[in-house]
């Protein structure tokens, strides 16, 4: 899908601070109408700080917000109003049903629509919980349910702050699926916090990389690959006998029994290292390594942010 | 404004361990009390001494001639006296202490129990402006210190009178000084037990500091008490009717000092322990 270029929230130069403690520095990034951008960094990077900022909770000590059009701090309502928000803790009321919790909400953001709070349950396959507490809810269902509240009103811009935190593999594909289903039908522009980065390639368009307080790196995934795994690796299972950790000048090592890793310049080496060992030895397979976005975070972030 | 505060209200209603304790307090103050009372003084004023009973009525003999010398000259029996005396006037300073305890429980969770729970970070997250969010917050405890106040009287009016009748054959309780007590009074110190302690609860991080920190609105009620006792206060139409008065002055100074500081940031970082 490409993205036109239509800002739809920039920040610049935001810094935040608590107790004197700087959180945010020197904050400045764009995300377009209709992207999903994948705001990734390690825990107290800032990354709910500036959800929270944009929303008008905060106020920031310096900088520049605008969503949509509306500076957050003049026009908060305004803001809110259009923004749907999953907070890590999901935020839901445990003593009351789910059914219960819809309605509130529904009715706290002025949700006209009749019907709305059962097409969502539906929708996220709580209809038969909806009649229970809350409290009694697995981890999976309380983000379901605070993904469907956050998505009454139908907002033009999502904010999901660690949403497949505490899920299983199964649910960390089906809220990512529904996320993606959604920006593709509605065209709504979705930022994703997170730490956790599996599955998180399926749907983001855009990453961000957070560290200290700054936005360290951007990019598409394939922008990120080619700037920081500039060469590729490719894996070939063949019976060549290897001398020196090379092959004809390419780098080369023994990855396994039958299986050598040659890391090529590029894509458009490959036909020619392919030719020349096919004349050499026998070659059963060659796959070339891909960097997912785990050994990208890693390399940008320097490794100092684990968990 | 209409969905918070009723949402508040059913998180008390629904919950058997939340209403029923708050139910017990009223029930013993308001009724219990004042019928203990009467019927002690029905059988035992003549078995007083008249040191207590100079204890007792001491007071009344200070007090300039007025409505309730006169009332009190008229009846023969000392009971009688006793009677007409405490449950229309030494009663109603603990009476108040009905909507003001109803009214802080439930208003020191207002803001400090979405804090614990949670939840107050998505009502800030949401369009609401926060006169709204307040609003509802005030609401939610006012209808159920008021409704239960006038239960109780109800209540006690039955009680006191069924207990008192076969002394004075007709109804002694309550009197006309009850009626700006009811309309004015009751209402007034409800709205200020919840304006203090919504105030509180909104920059505290805990329902208990919350609790312990309101609180403290009852001491000046018990000067009322012992005021009253001394002789010092006399609870007449015209006392309550200024006290009502008074008292709605300084709901409405206390209600434009907390919506002048009402800020949504601020509550936002009341959160942090």
């Amino acid at each position: 899908m490409h993205m036109k270029e239509n800002p739809f929230l920039e920040v610049r130069h935001v810094a935040k601070a608590f107790d004197g403690r700087p959180v945010l520095s020197d904050l400045s990034f764009t995300v377009h109408r209709g992207e999903i951008v994948g705001f990734i960094g390690p825990n107290g990077s800032g990354k709910t700080t500036t959800v929270r900022l944009v929303n008008g909770v905060l106020d920031p000590d310096a900088g520049e917000i605008s969503v949509g059009g509306y500076d957050p701090r003049a026009d908060g309502e305004a803001v809110r109003r259009m923004s749907g928000v999953l907070t890590e803790s999901a935020g839901l009321y445990m003593n009351m049903t789910g059914w219960e919790n819809l309605r509130f909400f529904a009715d706290l953001y002025g949700v006209d629509e009749p019907g709305r709070a059962d097409e969502l349950l539906e929708q996220f396959g709580l209809a038969d919980a909806a009649g229970r507490k809350v409290g009694t809810y697995s981890t999976g269902m309380k983000k379901r349910l605070g993904l469907a509240k956050a998505m009454l009103h139908r907002p033009d811009v999502l904010f999901l702050d660690e949403p497949t935190n505490g899920l299983d593999p199964e649910g960390i594909r089906m809220v990512l699926e529904y996320i993606r289903r959604l920006n593709e039908r509605e065209g709504t522009t979705v930022i994703i916090c997170s730490h956790l980065l599996q599955q998180l390639e399926i749907v983001c368009h855009r990453y961000l990389f957070l560290l200290e307080g700054r936005v360290v790196e951007q990019g598409t995934l394939g922008e990120l690959e080619a700037r920081y795994f500039p060469t590729v690796t490719l894996e070939v299972e063949t019976d060549l006998r290897l001398a020196d950790g090379q092959y004809r000048g390419i780098p080369a090592r023994q990855v396994g029994p039958g299986r050598v890793a040659f890391t090529v310049p590029g894509r458009g080496a490959i036909p020619g290292l392919l030719r020349s060992l096919a004349g050499e030895a026998a070659v059963f397979s060659a796959v070339p390594v891909r960097h997912d976005l785990e050994a990208l975070y890693f390399k940008i972030t320097g490794g100092e942010a684990g968990e | 404004m209409l969905a918070i505060a009723r949402k508040d209200i059913q998180a008390i209603t629904a919950n058997v361990q939340v209403w029923l304790p708050m139910l017990l307090v009223p029930l013993i103050l308001g009724v219990g009390v004042p019928l203990g009372m009467v019927l002690a003084f029905r059988f035992g004023a003549g078995a007083m001494s008249p040191s207590d009973v100079e204890f007792a009525l001491g007071w009344v003999e200070k007090l300039p001639a007025g409505e309730l010398r006169t009332v009190l000259d008229g009846l023969p029996e000392l009971s009688q006296r006793l009677i007409y005396v405490s449950t229309n006037y030494l009663m109603a300073p603990f009476f108040l202490m009905i909507p003001l305890m109803t009214a802080s429980v439930i208003s020191a969770d207002s803001f400090a129990g979405e804090k614990e729970r949670g939840t107050l970070e998505t009502l800030l997250f949401a369009p609401v402006d926060m006169r709204s969010l307040f609003a509802g917050k005030v609401l939610a405890p006012f209808v159920p210190a008021v409704g239960l106040s006038v239960f109780t009287l109800l209540l006690c009016t039955a009680a006191v009178n069924a207990a008192a009748w076969p002394l004075f054959g007709r109804m002694i309780f309550p009197q006309l000084n009850w009626i700006p007590l009811m309309l004015l009074v009751i209402p007034a110190v409800a709205l200020l037990a919840i304006l203090v302690n919504v105030f509180i609860s909104a920059r505290v991080a805990t329902f208990q500091a919350a609790y312990q920190l309101g609180g403290m609105v009852v001491l000046p009620l018990l000067l009322l008490i012992v005021g009253q006792a001394t002789g010092v206060l006399v609870f007449s139409f015209p006392v309550v009717l200024a006290a009502g008065v008074a008292l709605l002055l300084l709901d409405a100074l206390l209600l434009w000092q907390v919506v002048r500081r009402l800020n949504r940031q601020q509550l936002f970082a009341s959160q942090v322990r």
